[in-house]
């Protein structure tokens, strides 16, 4: 995986909340089904540490930010709409 | 919805992404938020209420973890990192099976299955449990894994325990299990019986007043204070001393008492073992051989006597060496049928009637018995075997036995009265005619002698044409003397 094609994701949730729980599935799936071999989440939860909510200035959880490919991108909730997913992360569904 | 900012530019990267933000969170597709504090950021939980399951989670003293779709970690308490060795944030998305370091026991709806986690130090035998549950709108599982070893190495502490108190119950003897002071620990079921209080919890010589039976042991014990005694039997070996304990119902019995040191793992000396054996059957199985041994002497030299006195009465009655071979060894022949007689009924006695029949054997069909069954006391058995042996010598040289045709009559009655006796009628019949005698042979002094003295009856023998007549009445009293003894008095004629 190159920097240019690679997405890089990072997921913030708060433990493991029904919607936290649901987001980190929800992205899973949909990775594995449209960007396989293409990405990495990383999957930071904020209950733990919430110092590390400056860093991407998250204030609602579950969010999750596109790190790369740029721009960054930032999608709040479930992850539940895959096709609203799609879009807000500019991928083409395969 | 509880939580609004107040100011919605204050903590968003743009306008169009803090509408997107209060939008999600009236969409219900938020449930925490991040508020800028004095102290740094804090979350929020829009819906409050698993925090407390959330705090009782992370204490578990199981580990726990929730499972997306694809099994893959969602979540990891406290618990399971430490079983793991490995952060919550280096579990979550891994692979449950990924867990385990063999096969994995993989998930069942609630039931338990077992495996063997990669631990931080090796693998854990573990208990998982987990079940599905919905969560927002997908599929999840709870599991929990709980470490078997604790539980495994406590099975095994309570089965070896139960073990060895299932070996103090069952033990024939009292053993007692001594801590280094002196006091007991363990009691056996027996111990318990024998002393003269609970003794678990107590001092050795509290429960077990002794007192030494041999001078060899006396030492060894009364050397020690009651105190030191027991400070002795829990740290230094005894073998083997014999005692007997002062309280009643066991003040009659005799122990053998041993010590012998109780090792730890370390084999360091934490106690003792002592036992109490009860030889009180041993000691009197001794005794009883002693005794054994001085009445067999005693006999055999009886029995010797009674052999000189024969042989020499056997001489002087004999013409010929011929003669007195056949007759000494008749009788010698008559004693060693009494005496197997009184083996066999182990001194205690024998039906006349089966005595006859023993002793009359030679002349089966022959001779006739008849009479009420009556014992024989033991010491009757040999003087009453020499008077018949007489007899029926006589009877087979010159009476009814010494041709074909002749036949003997025995019956007997019992007399009741001052004294039990019986009558014992010997009849011939069809014999050579019978002459008159002017003097009586050996034989005939011995019927005498024997009824007289050694059965404290009489005898009468009448020398009839038509065959010999003799009735023998003596009483029948069961002494305590060996009858050897009396067999002594006879002495040469």
């Amino acid at each position: 995986m190159t920097e240019q094609d690679g997405y890089n994701l990072r997921l913030y949730v708060a433990g493991q909340t029904p919607k936290s729980m649901a987001a980190i599935a929800n992205l899973t799936k949909l990775c594995e089904k449209h960007l396989a071999g293409r990405y990495t989440i990383e999957v930071i939860d904020l209950m733990k540490d919430p110092a590390l909510a400056q860093r991407d200035q998250i204030i609602a959880i579950p969010t999750l930010i596109r790190q790369l490919p740029e721009p960054l991108k930032r999608i709040i909730g479930d992850l539940s709409n895959a096709e609203k997913v799609l879009v807000g992360l500019d991928i083409q569904p395969t | 919805m509880r939580i609004v900012p107040a100011d919605r530019k204050a903590n968003t990267a743009s306008p169009s992404e803090a509408e997107e933000t209060i939008e999600a969170i009236h969409g219900g597709n938020v449930d925490a938020v991040v508020v800028q504090g004095p102290d740094g950021p804090r979350v929020f939980m829009l819906e409050g209420a698993d925090q407390p399951y959330r705090m009782l989670v992370e204490r578990m003293s199981d580990g726990a973890l929730t499972l997306g779709p694809d099994n893959a970690i969602l979540y990891a308490n406290r618990r399971l990192s430490e079983l793991t060795g490995r952060s919550p944030a280096d579990l979550v998305g891994k692979r449950f099976d990924s867990l385990f370091a063999e096969a994995s026991p993989g998930v069942a709806d609630g039931s338990t299955r077992e495996g063997k986690l990669l631990g931080a130090t090796g693998a854990i035998p573990v208990a998982v449990w987990s079940s599905s549950i919905a969560m927002g709108g997908f599929s999840a599982r709870l599991v929990t894994i709980t470490d078997l070893s604790v539980l495994r190495r406590a099975e095994e502490i309570a089965i070896a325990e139960r073990f060895a108190r299932s070996i103090l119950e069952q033990a024939t003897e009292a053993i007692l299990v001594l801590s280094s002071d002196g006091r007991i620990t363990h009691a056996s079921g027996m111990a318990e019986q024998i002393a003269i209080a609970p003794p678990v919890g107590r001092m050795f010589s509290d429960v077990f007043p002794l007192d030494v039976q041999t001078t060899a042991h006396a030492g060894i014990v009364s050397r020690f204070a009651r105190e030191s005694l027991d400070t002795a039997l829990a740290t230094k070996p005894f073998h083997g001393v014999e005692v007997k304990l002062r309280n009643q119902p066991v003040n009659k019995r005799f122990f053998l008492l041993s010590a012998g040191p109780l090792l730890n793992d370390a084999k360091e000396s934490v106690g003792s073992v002592v036992t109490l054996t009860d030889i009180t059957a041993r000691k009197r199985a001794e005794d009883q051989q002693t005794m054994l041994v001085a009445e067999l002497n005693h006999r055999v030299k009886n029995i010797l006597a009674i052999v000189q006195s024969v042989a020499g009465q056997t001489v002087r009655a004999s013409s010929s060496l011929t003669s007195f071979s056949t007759a000494f060894s008749g009788r010698i022949k008559a004693l060693a049928l009494a005496h197997d007689v009184l083996t066999r009924t182990r001194w205690i006695g024998i039906g006349l009637s089966e005595l006859l029949t023993a002793l009359l054997e030679p002349h089966r069909g022959r001779v006739t018995l008849q009479g009420p069954p009556v014992l024989l006391p033991a010491q009757a058995v040999m003087p009453l075997s020499m008077a018949m042996h007489e007899l029926a010598t006589n009877a087979s040289k010159y009476g009814a036995l010494s041709i074909p045709q002749g036949t003997v009559t025995i019956d007997w009655t019992l007399r009741n009265g001052d004294e039990t006796g019986v009558d014992i009628s010997w009849a011939e019949r069809g014999g050579p005619r019978v002459e008159p005698r002017a003097t009586s042979g050996f034989g005939t002094k011995l019927i005498d002698r024997v009824v007289g003295y050694d059965l404290d009856g009489k005898a009468a023998l009448s020398f009839e044409p038509g065959g010999l007549r003799a009735v023998l009445s003596f009483p029948l009293k069961a002494d305590a003397a060996s009858p050897e003894s009396s067999w002594s008095n006879l002495r040469p004629m």
